[in-house]
Protein backbone atom coordinates (compact mmCIF):
# COMPACT_ATOMS: atom_id res chain seq x y z
CA UNK A 1 0.00 0.00 0.00
CA UNK A 2 1.10 3.75 -0.89
CA UNK A 3 1.32 5.43 2.61
CA UNK A 4 2.20 9.63 2.67
CA UNK A 5 2.78 11.31 5.84
CA UNK A 6 5.04 13.87 7.07
CA UNK A 7 8.57 12.48 9.18
CA UNK A 8 10.67 14.76 11.11
CA UNK A 9 9.35 18.06 9.20
CA UNK A 10 9.52 16.57 5.71
CA UNK A 11 6.66 15.02 3.52
CA UNK A 12 7.15 11.45 2.60
CA UNK A 13 5.65 9.02 0.44
CA UNK A 14 6.71 5.33 0.45
CA UNK A 15 5.11 1.91 0.25
CA UNK A 16 4.86 -0.76 2.96
CA UNK A 17 3.14 -4.03 3.33
CA UNK A 18 -0.40 -3.92 4.86
CA UNK A 19 1.48 -6.33 8.06
CA UNK A 20 3.33 -3.53 8.33
CA UNK A 21 3.78 -1.42 12.08
CA UNK A 22 5.20 1.88 11.93
CA UNK A 23 8.68 0.57 13.71
CA UNK A 24 8.58 -1.95 10.97
CA UNK A 25 8.72 1.18 8.25
CA UNK A 26 10.94 3.40 9.96
CA UNK A 27 13.57 0.70 10.81
CA UNK A 28 13.45 -1.70 7.86
CA UNK A 29 11.36 0.34 5.15
CA UNK A 30 13.04 4.13 5.66
CA UNK A 31 16.44 2.82 7.25
CA UNK A 32 15.94 4.59 10.39
CA UNK A 33 17.40 2.83 13.09
CA UNK A 34 16.64 5.19 16.32
CA UNK A 35 13.74 3.53 16.85
CA UNK A 36 14.33 0.55 18.73
CA UNK A 37 12.82 -2.75 18.53
CA UNK A 38 11.78 -4.10 22.31
CA UNK A 39 9.37 -6.07 24.06
CA UNK A 40 7.16 -5.43 20.65
CA UNK A 41 3.67 -5.87 23.13
CA UNK A 42 3.47 -2.27 23.87
CA UNK A 43 5.17 -2.65 27.00
CA UNK A 44 8.62 -1.59 27.31
CA UNK A 45 8.47 1.70 25.51
CA UNK A 46 11.56 2.00 23.63
CA UNK A 47 9.97 1.93 20.50
CA UNK A 48 8.39 5.34 21.11
CA UNK A 49 7.52 8.10 18.98
CA UNK A 50 5.90 11.13 18.07
CA UNK A 51 2.21 10.96 16.18
CA UNK A 52 0.72 14.74 15.73
CA UNK A 53 2.46 15.79 18.72
CA UNK A 54 1.82 12.39 20.99
CA UNK A 55 3.68 9.78 22.10
CA UNK A 56 2.98 5.90 20.29
CA UNK A 57 4.03 2.68 20.51
CA UNK A 58 5.83 1.95 16.82
CA UNK A 59 5.70 -1.50 17.59
CA UNK A 60 1.96 -1.56 18.09
CA UNK A 61 0.56 0.82 15.66
CA UNK A 62 0.02 -0.41 11.99
CA UNK A 63 1.66 1.57 9.03
CA UNK A 64 -1.15 2.85 7.78
CA UNK A 65 -1.95 4.41 10.84
CA UNK A 66 0.21 6.88 10.19
CA UNK A 67 -1.09 7.72 6.74
CA UNK A 68 -1.26 11.44 6.58
CA UNK A 69 -0.33 12.41 10.29
CA UNK A 70 3.22 13.78 11.38
CA UNK A 71 5.54 11.60 12.93
CA UNK A 72 9.27 12.69 14.62
CA UNK A 73 11.66 10.14 16.01
CA UNK A 74 14.65 10.96 17.35
CA UNK A 75 16.50 11.66 14.28
CA UNK A 76 14.25 14.85 14.06
CA UNK A 77 14.49 16.01 17.53
CA UNK A 78 17.87 17.85 16.02
CA UNK A 79 16.55 20.81 14.25
CA UNK A 80 19.45 22.50 11.22
CA UNK A 81 22.01 20.77 13.25
CA UNK A 82 21.63 22.05 16.56
CA UNK A 83 20.65 19.82 19.42
CA UNK A 84 17.09 19.73 21.26
CA UNK A 85 17.41 20.88 24.69
CA UNK A 86 16.66 17.66 25.68
CA UNK A 87 19.45 15.99 24.14
CA UNK A 88 21.53 18.52 25.78
CA UNK A 89 20.06 17.73 28.94
CA UNK A 90 20.40 13.76 28.70
CA UNK A 91 24.08 14.39 27.51
CA UNK A 92 25.14 16.83 30.18
CA UNK A 93 23.29 15.21 33.32
CA UNK A 94 24.79 11.43 31.81
CA UNK A 95 21.14 10.33 31.92
CA UNK A 96 21.62 7.46 29.33
CA UNK A 97 24.26 3.99 30.06
CA UNK A 98 23.46 1.30 27.71
CA UNK A 99 21.14 3.71 26.11
CA UNK A 100 19.11 1.56 24.30
CA UNK A 101 15.35 2.94 25.98
CA UNK A 102 16.99 6.57 25.51
CA UNK A 103 15.37 7.25 22.03
CA UNK A 104 12.08 6.48 23.38
CA UNK A 105 12.34 8.29 26.40
CA UNK A 106 13.13 11.25 24.62
CA UNK A 107 10.15 11.21 22.93
CA UNK A 108 7.95 10.38 25.62
CA UNK A 109 9.50 13.10 27.33
CA UNK A 110 8.83 15.70 24.03
CA UNK A 111 5.47 14.79 23.74
CA UNK A 112 4.73 16.01 27.85
CA UNK A 113 7.11 19.16 27.44
CA UNK A 114 5.10 20.05 24.10
CA UNK A 115 1.52 19.69 26.37
CA UNK A 116 3.04 20.91 29.49
CA UNK A 117 6.00 22.82 29.34
CA UNK A 118 6.64 23.20 33.24
CA UNK A 119 6.22 19.66 34.23
CA UNK A 120 6.40 19.07 37.56
CA UNK A 121 8.09 16.08 38.64
CA UNK A 122 5.21 14.05 39.64
CA UNK A 123 4.16 14.50 35.85
CA UNK A 124 7.22 13.99 34.65
CA UNK A 125 6.98 10.22 36.41
CA UNK A 126 3.75 9.53 35.36
CA UNK A 127 4.74 11.28 31.61
CA UNK A 128 7.23 8.33 31.30
CA UNK A 129 5.65 5.20 33.23
CA UNK A 130 5.70 3.86 30.07
CA UNK A 131 9.05 3.96 29.13
CA UNK A 132 11.50 1.05 31.26
CA UNK A 133 15.17 1.70 31.54
CA UNK A 134 17.09 -1.08 33.36
CA UNK A 135 20.46 0.65 34.00
CA UNK A 136 19.57 4.07 34.95
CA UNK A 137 17.36 3.87 37.94
CA UNK A 138 15.60 6.92 36.09
CA UNK A 139 16.79 9.51 38.47
CA UNK A 140 19.38 11.49 36.01
CA UNK A 141 16.82 10.86 33.46
CA UNK A 142 14.03 12.83 35.14
CA UNK A 143 16.60 15.56 36.14
CA UNK A 144 17.48 15.85 33.13
CA UNK A 145 13.49 16.04 31.84
CA UNK A 146 12.91 18.65 35.14
CA UNK A 147 15.98 20.82 33.59
CA UNK A 148 14.69 21.84 30.12
CA UNK A 149 11.10 22.90 31.62
CA UNK A 150 10.56 21.20 35.15
CA UNK A 151 9.71 22.83 38.18
CA UNK A 152 10.93 21.75 41.65
CA UNK B 1 9.95 -9.02 14.21
CA UNK B 2 7.60 -8.87 11.87
CA UNK B 3 3.34 -9.71 12.30
CA UNK B 4 1.90 -13.18 10.58
CA UNK B 5 1.03 -11.48 7.47
CA UNK B 6 -2.17 -10.20 6.79
CA UNK B 7 -4.80 -8.35 3.85
CA UNK B 8 -5.51 -4.45 5.74
CA UNK B 9 -9.28 -3.30 4.20
CA UNK B 10 -9.74 0.61 5.03
CA UNK B 11 -13.05 0.94 4.38
CA UNK B 12 -14.60 4.76 4.03
CA UNK B 13 -18.42 3.90 5.56
CA UNK B 14 -19.68 2.13 8.37
CA UNK B 15 -21.54 0.02 5.65
CA UNK B 16 -18.52 -0.75 3.76
CA UNK B 17 -16.48 -2.53 6.77
CA UNK B 18 -19.55 -4.08 8.14
CA UNK B 19 -19.43 -5.88 4.58
CA UNK B 20 -15.49 -6.18 4.86
CA UNK B 21 -15.96 -7.99 8.38
CA UNK B 22 -18.69 -10.15 6.95
CA UNK B 23 -16.52 -11.54 3.51
CA UNK B 24 -16.30 -15.34 3.80
CA UNK B 25 -12.54 -15.76 2.83
CA UNK B 26 -10.72 -16.72 5.88
CA UNK B 27 -10.61 -15.23 9.53
CA UNK B 28 -11.08 -11.46 9.69
CA UNK B 29 -10.69 -8.94 12.89
CA UNK B 30 -11.42 -5.47 13.39
CA UNK B 31 -8.72 -3.17 14.08
CA UNK B 32 -8.89 0.33 15.91
CA UNK B 33 -6.22 1.62 18.08
CA UNK B 34 -4.40 -1.67 17.72
CA UNK B 35 -3.09 -1.71 21.01
CA UNK B 36 -4.47 -4.89 22.26
CA UNK B 37 -5.10 -6.76 18.33
CA UNK B 38 -1.62 -6.13 17.60
CA UNK B 39 0.16 -7.27 20.58
CA UNK B 40 -2.19 -10.43 20.35
CA UNK B 41 -1.39 -11.02 16.56
CA UNK B 42 2.73 -10.38 17.97
CA UNK B 43 2.05 -13.20 20.50
CA UNK B 44 0.71 -15.38 17.98
CA UNK B 45 -3.10 -15.50 19.83
CA UNK B 46 -4.69 -14.82 16.54
CA UNK B 47 -3.89 -15.10 12.97
CA UNK B 48 -6.22 -12.96 10.62
CA UNK B 49 -6.05 -13.40 7.35
CA UNK B 50 -7.41 -9.65 7.18
CA UNK B 51 -7.99 -6.83 9.28
CA UNK B 52 -10.70 -4.75 9.26
CA UNK B 53 -9.66 -0.62 9.96
CA UNK B 54 -11.98 1.48 11.25
CA UNK B 55 -9.69 4.26 11.26
CA UNK B 56 -10.98 6.07 7.64
CA UNK B 57 -14.67 5.76 8.81
CA UNK B 58 -15.80 9.27 9.08
CA UNK B 59 -16.42 10.58 12.32
CA UNK B 60 -15.89 7.60 14.58
CA UNK B 61 -13.71 9.61 17.26
CA UNK B 62 -15.92 12.09 17.93
CA UNK B 63 -17.09 13.32 21.35
CA UNK B 64 -20.13 15.37 21.46
CA UNK B 65 -23.17 16.46 23.61
CA UNK B 66 -26.60 15.12 22.36
CA UNK B 67 -29.54 15.52 24.14
CA UNK B 68 -28.06 15.94 27.37
CA UNK B 69 -26.00 12.59 27.18
CA UNK B 70 -22.42 12.15 26.31
CA UNK B 71 -21.68 10.63 22.88
CA UNK B 72 -18.26 9.19 22.60
CA UNK B 73 -17.75 7.59 19.04
CA UNK B 74 -15.96 3.92 18.95
CA UNK B 75 -12.73 5.58 17.31
CA UNK B 76 -12.12 8.67 20.84
CA UNK B 77 -8.94 7.61 22.30
CA UNK B 78 -8.29 7.68 26.49
CA UNK B 79 -5.87 10.37 25.31
CA UNK B 80 -9.05 12.52 23.68
CA UNK B 81 -11.51 11.68 26.47
CA UNK B 82 -9.44 12.37 29.43
CA UNK B 83 -8.32 15.82 27.92
CA UNK B 84 -11.94 16.17 26.83
CA UNK B 85 -13.21 20.10 28.31
CA UNK B 86 -16.85 18.35 28.23
CA UNK B 87 -15.86 15.02 29.36
CA UNK B 88 -14.13 16.71 32.47
CA UNK B 89 -17.29 19.05 32.93
CA UNK B 90 -20.17 16.89 32.84
CA UNK B 91 -18.78 13.46 33.46
CA UNK B 92 -15.59 13.31 35.52
CA UNK B 93 -15.39 10.09 36.57
CA UNK B 94 -15.05 9.04 32.99
CA UNK B 95 -11.73 11.42 32.86
CA UNK B 96 -10.54 9.68 35.97
CA UNK B 97 -10.88 6.61 34.32
CA UNK B 98 -9.33 7.44 31.32
CA UNK B 99 -6.52 9.00 32.42
CA UNK B 100 -5.81 5.54 34.57
CA UNK B 101 -5.42 3.73 31.49
CA UNK B 102 -1.79 1.94 31.16
CA UNK B 103 0.68 4.53 29.76
CA UNK B 104 0.18 8.06 27.60
CA UNK B 105 1.52 6.17 24.76
CA UNK B 106 -1.18 3.27 24.87
CA UNK B 107 -3.39 5.82 26.08
CA UNK B 108 -2.78 8.08 22.66
CA UNK B 109 -3.71 4.69 20.17
CA UNK B 110 -6.34 2.59 22.23
CA UNK B 111 -9.65 3.18 21.76
CA UNK B 112 -13.15 3.72 23.89
CA UNK B 113 -14.79 1.15 21.58
CA UNK B 114 -11.55 -1.08 21.60
CA UNK B 115 -11.42 -1.36 25.01
CA UNK B 116 -15.01 -2.42 25.42
CA UNK B 117 -15.15 -4.85 22.45
CA UNK B 118 -12.10 -6.66 23.92
CA UNK B 119 -13.81 -7.31 26.99
CA UNK B 120 -11.32 -7.09 28.60
CA UNK B 121 -12.40 -7.98 32.62
CA UNK B 122 -9.45 -5.44 33.94
CA UNK B 123 -10.47 -2.85 31.71
CA UNK B 124 -10.38 0.82 33.70
CA UNK B 125 -13.00 2.96 31.81
CA UNK B 126 -15.75 -0.09 32.16
CA UNK B 127 -16.29 0.46 35.79
CA UNK B 128 -16.59 4.36 35.38
CA UNK B 129 -18.94 3.55 32.42
CA UNK B 130 -20.85 0.90 34.31
CA UNK B 131 -21.85 3.35 37.23
CA UNK B 132 -22.66 6.20 34.75
CA UNK B 133 -25.46 3.72 33.00
CA UNK B 134 -23.55 3.73 29.67
CA UNK B 135 -24.83 2.19 26.83
CA UNK B 136 -23.14 0.65 23.64
CA UNK B 137 -24.48 1.33 20.08
CA UNK B 138 -23.69 -1.89 17.55
CA UNK B 139 -24.22 -1.58 14.09
CA UNK B 140 -24.37 -4.65 11.93
CA UNK B 141 -25.26 -6.57 8.91
CA UNK B 142 -28.81 -5.25 8.51
CA UNK B 143 -29.16 -3.59 11.91
CA UNK B 144 -28.63 -1.48 14.52
CA UNK B 145 -29.15 -1.43 18.01
CA UNK B 146 -28.61 -0.30 21.38
CA UNK B 147 -27.27 -2.64 24.37
CA UNK B 148 -26.69 -1.35 28.14
CA UNK B 149 -22.95 -1.60 28.90
CA UNK B 150 -24.62 -4.17 31.85
CA UNK B 151 -25.58 -6.58 29.22
CA UNK B 152 -22.34 -6.12 27.29
CA UNK B 153 -20.23 -8.18 28.59
CA UNK B 154 -21.06 -11.64 28.39
CA UNK B 155 -18.15 -13.48 29.68
CA UNK B 156 -14.10 -13.77 30.22
CA UNK B 157 -12.88 -11.56 26.72
CA UNK B 158 -16.39 -11.93 25.74
CA UNK B 159 -18.84 -8.92 24.79
CA UNK B 160 -22.61 -9.35 23.26
CA UNK B 161 -21.46 -8.60 19.65
CA UNK B 162 -22.49 -10.93 17.18
CA UNK B 163 -20.63 -12.18 14.12
CA UNK B 164 -20.15 -8.96 11.91
CA UNK B 165 -21.26 -6.30 14.76
CA UNK B 166 -19.45 -3.00 15.42
CA UNK B 167 -19.42 -1.29 18.17
CA UNK B 168 -20.14 2.68 17.00
CA UNK B 169 -20.88 4.84 20.15
CA UNK B 170 -21.30 4.65 23.38
CA UNK B 171 -23.76 6.96 24.99
CA UNK B 172 -23.81 8.18 28.66
CA UNK B 173 -26.66 9.71 29.95
CA UNK B 174 -26.04 12.57 32.91
CA UNK B 175 -25.05 11.64 35.85
CA UNK B 176 -27.35 12.57 39.04
CA UNK B 177 -27.72 15.84 40.19
CA UNK B 178 -25.08 16.21 42.99
CA UNK B 179 -23.53 13.15 42.24
CA UNK B 180 -19.95 12.67 43.07
CA UNK B 181 -18.15 9.73 41.63
CA UNK B 182 -14.41 8.41 42.35
CA UNK B 183 -12.27 5.56 40.28
CA UNK B 184 -9.70 3.85 42.58
CA UNK B 185 -7.31 1.62 40.48
CA UNK B 186 -5.05 -0.61 42.68
CA UNK B 187 -2.09 -2.80 41.23
CA UNK B 188 0.46 -5.27 42.13
CA UNK B 189 3.17 -4.75 40.24
CA UNK B 190 3.92 -1.71 38.77
CA UNK B 191 1.65 1.76 38.10
CA UNK B 192 0.78 1.46 34.75
CA UNK B 193 -0.43 -2.20 35.31
CA UNK B 194 -3.83 -3.39 34.71
CA UNK B 195 -5.47 -3.07 38.04
CA UNK B 196 -5.83 -6.08 40.23
CA UNK B 197 -8.75 -4.42 40.80
CA UNK B 198 -10.07 -1.36 39.92
CA UNK B 199 -13.19 0.18 41.43
CA UNK B 200 -15.61 2.81 40.66
CA UNK B 201 -18.26 4.79 42.58
CA UNK B 202 -20.83 7.13 42.21
CA UNK B 203 -23.25 8.36 45.18
CA UNK B 204 -25.47 11.30 45.44
CA UNK B 205 -26.15 12.16 49.15
CA UNK B 206 -29.90 13.82 50.20
CA UNK B 207 -30.29 17.04 52.17
CA UNK B 208 -29.37 14.85 55.50
CA UNK B 209 -26.76 13.37 53.96
CA UNK B 210 -28.17 9.90 52.62
CA UNK B 211 -27.64 8.15 49.58
CA UNK B 212 -29.83 8.72 47.29
CA UNK B 213 -28.17 7.28 44.65
CA UNK B 214 -25.07 4.85 45.55
CA UNK B 215 -23.27 2.99 42.32
CA UNK B 216 -20.22 0.95 42.42
CA UNK B 217 -18.87 -1.39 40.20
CA UNK B 218 -15.63 -3.40 39.63
CA UNK B 219 -13.16 -4.40 37.65
CA UNK B 220 -10.48 -7.34 37.48
CA UNK B 221 -12.57 -9.13 40.21
CA UNK B 222 -15.08 -11.76 38.48
CA UNK B 223 -14.92 -12.94 34.78
CA UNK B 224 -16.00 -9.32 33.11
CA UNK B 225 -16.40 -5.46 35.05
CA UNK B 226 -19.41 -5.84 37.06
CA UNK B 227 -21.86 -3.32 39.23
CA UNK B 228 -22.05 -4.38 42.79
CA UNK B 229 -25.91 -4.56 42.90
CA UNK B 230 -26.19 -6.06 46.28
CA UNK B 231 -24.31 -3.72 47.89
CA UNK B 232 -25.87 -0.67 46.25
CA UNK B 233 -28.94 -1.53 47.44
CA UNK B 234 -27.99 -1.76 50.88
CA UNK B 235 -26.47 1.72 50.54
CA UNK B 236 -29.59 3.57 49.11
CA UNK B 237 -31.25 5.72 51.85
CA UNK B 238 -28.95 4.91 54.45
CA UNK B 239 -26.21 7.61 55.49
CA UNK B 240 -22.64 6.91 54.89
CA UNK B 241 -21.50 5.98 58.45
CA UNK B 242 -18.32 4.36 58.88
CA UNK B 243 -20.57 0.89 59.57
CA UNK B 244 -22.47 1.45 56.27
CA UNK B 245 -19.53 2.16 54.30
CA UNK B 246 -17.54 -1.32 55.89
CA UNK B 247 -21.00 -3.32 55.29
CA UNK B 248 -21.17 -1.80 52.21
CA UNK B 249 -17.49 -2.88 51.55
CA UNK B 250 -18.30 -6.41 52.50
CA UNK B 251 -21.19 -6.76 50.46
CA UNK B 252 -18.96 -5.48 47.03
CA UNK B 253 -16.77 -8.40 48.22
CA UNK B 254 -19.39 -10.97 48.55
CA UNK B 255 -20.24 -10.27 44.93
CA UNK B 256 -17.21 -10.58 43.16
CA UNK B 257 -15.94 -13.77 41.41
CA UNK B 258 -12.33 -13.43 41.46
CA UNK B 259 -9.24 -15.48 39.68
CA UNK B 260 -5.89 -16.13 41.21
CA UNK B 261 -3.30 -14.77 38.34
CA UNK B 262 0.40 -13.61 37.99
CA UNK B 263 -0.95 -10.76 39.77
CA UNK B 264 -2.47 -11.94 42.99
CA UNK B 265 -4.51 -14.99 44.46
CA UNK B 266 -8.23 -14.55 44.02
CA UNK B 267 -8.26 -14.11 47.67
CA UNK B 268 -5.92 -11.41 47.56
CA UNK B 269 -8.12 -9.88 45.48
CA UNK B 270 -11.09 -10.15 47.21
CA UNK B 271 -9.70 -8.65 50.46
CA UNK B 272 -8.40 -5.46 47.67
CA UNK B 273 -12.26 -5.16 46.87
CA UNK B 274 -13.03 -4.82 50.45
CA UNK B 275 -10.07 -2.39 50.83
CA UNK B 276 -10.76 0.08 48.29
CA UNK B 277 -14.97 -0.14 47.69
CA UNK B 278 -14.26 1.01 51.65
CA UNK B 279 -11.93 3.62 51.11
CA UNK B 280 -13.40 5.10 48.05
CA UNK B 281 -16.26 5.56 49.44
CA UNK B 282 -15.06 7.44 52.24
CA UNK B 283 -12.99 9.73 50.03
CA UNK B 284 -16.23 10.72 48.74
CA UNK B 285 -18.12 11.32 51.45
CA UNK B 286 -15.50 13.06 53.03
CA UNK B 287 -15.07 15.06 49.42
CA UNK B 288 -11.51 15.01 50.47
CA UNK B 289 -11.04 13.76 46.73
Amino acid sequence: MMLAFTLNGRPCATEAPDHWTVLDLLRDGLGLMGTKYGCGEGVCGTCTVLADGRPIRACLVLAAHVRDRVLVTVEGLERDGRLDPLQIAFAERGAAQCGYCTPGIMLAAKALLLENPAPTEHEVREALSGNLCRCTGYTKIVEAVLAVGGRR
Amino acid sequence: MRLHPFRLLEPESMKDAIDALGGLDGEARLVAGGTALVAMIRLGLVKPDRLVSLHRVPALNRIAVEAGSLVLGAMATHADIERSRVVRDGWPLLAEAAHRVATPAIRASGTIGGNLAYAEAASDPAPALLCLDAEVRVAGPGRERVVPLARFFRGFYEAALEPGEIVTAVRIPPAPAGARGGYVKYTSRSAEDKPLVGVAALVALDAVGRCSEARIAIGGAAPTPIRAAGAERALRGEALTDAAVRAAAEATAGEVDPLSDLMGSASYRREMVRVWVRRLLITLRDGTK
